[in-house]
């Protein structure tokens, strides 16, 4: 009988306790970030693997790709398309179907000229699928336009 | 009723084995009892993490029967292993088990570089403790909050999460992600730490510390909490070795077993931690034994941070995507947030291992609940399956 008197005031307390913790929380500060008037801070974005992109050789959106094939035949997932082009080595297409891609860096760690890496972009949105099938070539000439501008 | 392909759970069967429902549910209501309510928890349930179902049957409130069904989530990873490189492999590890990747990242490496012989540098060995302990944490923080959230409370989650996401904050530096983590490699792992890491590493251990007395003073003492779980599910050391449960479930009831001890694999030897057994095998005690394995993964990094040696993360002339394994069979185990991890590799010395068998910890565990479960308060049922820690995908592979 006293037992559980105790046992129930110990249990009352305990709640009290409990509600205390929680009312604490409720009035410290947010801890989410909100998006879009937030953003997270880009260093901690710097090692975020993203979708794929090329890397750029020069400043006009040549790339350092030498279409060796070993990405495409390293992916798990079978996302790449390298064609070689006429002259030279440098790739014509290089297509990247990011809906199958699972992020898992085999193609970067067996490229021997280091030509492709993860972008850290963590906002891309698509509607559909076909936005999601990459021209990478078209990317990285894209970005140079936008750098020398 | 006859011809009906749906179920009304409420309806009270006049005829055991009527042909209500689909084909799980007519086997299960053969052996019914007259009088009774066949429930589907599931597949997509609230208590049911993940696409898990239990068909139960109810008498009143009490668990007379109960069955899982499996095989929602089946994605034939072992058969994948099959028609895929050794290499290629890796990243499916990180969706067997999405709340401990590492470990099975480190269980197909380790199986692989066992039968290859590879040797592993002793940096890297650190650097796999510490990520493997770091998303230990990670995982038995999100069990807790799902645990507490099963039983009826929605907070201890979102402050749960508060802490998960830190520890993948600091496991995005040198995984590149946040959930389905494919971080190791054969004779190695893909990238070194860097100062920012060791940072917030250094600052998250005390900040935890801090923390989880905060989870005992709101959660682990809470009387409610205490009265659904103390004395509910007794599971002694018997019932666990019969359907080989591992993991927390086998040391709450009192058998100190860890592979990480026990079998011991990378620097864990050197590493100095305590391994759990007990206080007691019910609800609680699991619950209290995976609060104390989060401090104990807390020490280990610590130690494992302070010990950490300088050199290469990365053997010399590492496997490349094309790597053939050597013919010949080994087995690989590890410690899991759940359990035992095993892995099973016979290779033919062929492009791709002939065979690559999954010992998957939530299976065994969750193979106990039918019987765990017998005449239990349906709430009660649902408390026994929280404690079991499951994560589907393993179940079903
Ligand atoms: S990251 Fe992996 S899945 Fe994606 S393209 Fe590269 S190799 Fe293929
Ligand atoms: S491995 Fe590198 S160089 Fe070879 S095709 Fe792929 S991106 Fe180009």
């Amino acid at each position: 009988m006293f037992r559980a008197i105790v046992d129930n005031i110990k249990g009352l307390w305990s709640l009290i306790v409990g509600l205390s913790i929680t009312g604490r929380f409720f009035f410290s500060p947010v801890k989410t970030v909100h998006y879009p008037r937030q953003v997270v801070d880009p260093e901690s974005l710097a090692s975020y693997r993203g979708p794929l992109e090329l890397v750029p050789a020069d400043d006009v959106g040549g790339s350092k790709c030498v279409s060796c094939q070993m990405c495409v035949r390293a992916c798990p997932g079978n996302c790449l398309t390298v064609i070689k082009g006429k002259e030279g080595k440098a790739p014509e297409t290089y297509l990247y179907d990011f809906t199958l891609c699972c992020l898992c860096a085999a193609c970067v760690e067996s490229c021997p000229t280091s030509a492709i890496r993860f972008s850290h972009n963590v906002y891309l949105t698509a509607r559909t699928r076909e936005e999601l099938h990459m021209d990478l070539l078209a990317d990285l000439k894209a970005r140079a336009a936008k750098a020398s501008q | 009723m006859n011809n009906l392909n749906f179920i009304n759970p409420f309806s009270v069967r006049e005829d055991p084995g009527s042909s209500v429902g689909d084909l799980y549910t007519q086997n299960f209501s053969r052996h019914a009892k007259t009088g009774t309510v066949i429930l589907n928890l599931g597949p997509q349930h609230p208590s049911t993490h993940g696409v898990l179902r239990v068909i139960v049957e109810l008498e009143g409130e009490y668990v007379i029967r109960a069955e899982p069904v499996l095989g929602y989530l089946h994605r034939m990873h072992e058969k994948m292993a099959e028609v895929k490189t050794p290499w290629q492999f890796i990243p499916n590890m990180g969706r067997v088990d999405y709340l401990h990747p590492v470990a099975w990242n480190w269980a197909q490496v380790g199986a692989c570089e066992r039968l290859a012989g590879l040797e592993v540098p002793e940096r890297a060995e650190y650097l796999r403790v510490i990520s493997c302990e770091l998303n230990r944490i990670a995982s038995h923080l999100m069990w807790w909050g799902a645990f507490v959230m099963d039983l009826g409370g929605v907070t201890p989650i979102l402050y749960a999460f508060e802490e998960r996401e830190k520890i993948n904050d600091i496991l995005q530096i040198i995984t590149g992600s946040r959930l389905t983590i494919s971080y190791f490699r054969f004779g190695g792992v893909s990238a070194d730490i860097d100062e920012r890491f060791v940072r917030l590493t250094r600052e998250f251990i005390p900040y935890l510390r801090e923390r989880l007395k905060m989870y005992k003073a709101l959660v682990t003492d809470n009387v409610i909490l205490r009265r659904r779980l103390e004395d509910i599910g007794p599971m002694g050391v018997d019932i666990c070795q019969r359907y080989g449960a591992t993991g927390p479930v086998l040391r709450a009831a009192g058998l100190p077993r860890d592979v990480r001890r026990d079998i011991p694999y990378g620097v864990y030897p050197k590493l100095d931690f305590a391994i759990p057994a007990g206080p007691s095998d019910d609800c609680f005690g699991r619950y209290l034994v995976r609060l104390f394995e989060v401090e104990t993964s807390l020490n280990i990094v610590e130690q494992a941070l302070n010990e950490l040696p300088d050199g290469p993360v990365k053997m010399d002339k590492a496997p490349k995507a094309n790597w053939k394994l050597p013919a010949g069979e080994t087995y690989f185990a590890v410690e899991g947030a759940r359990g035992q991890i095993g892995v099973h590799l016979v290779s033919d010395g062929g492009k791709t291992p002939y065979r690559l068998k999954l010992r998957a910890p939530s299976f065994c565990n969750l193979s106990l609940f039918a019987e765990a479960a017998k005449g239990v308060l349906l709430a009660d049922a649902i408390a026994i399956l929280g404690s079991l820690d499951l994560v589907i995908p393993e179940v079903d592979r």
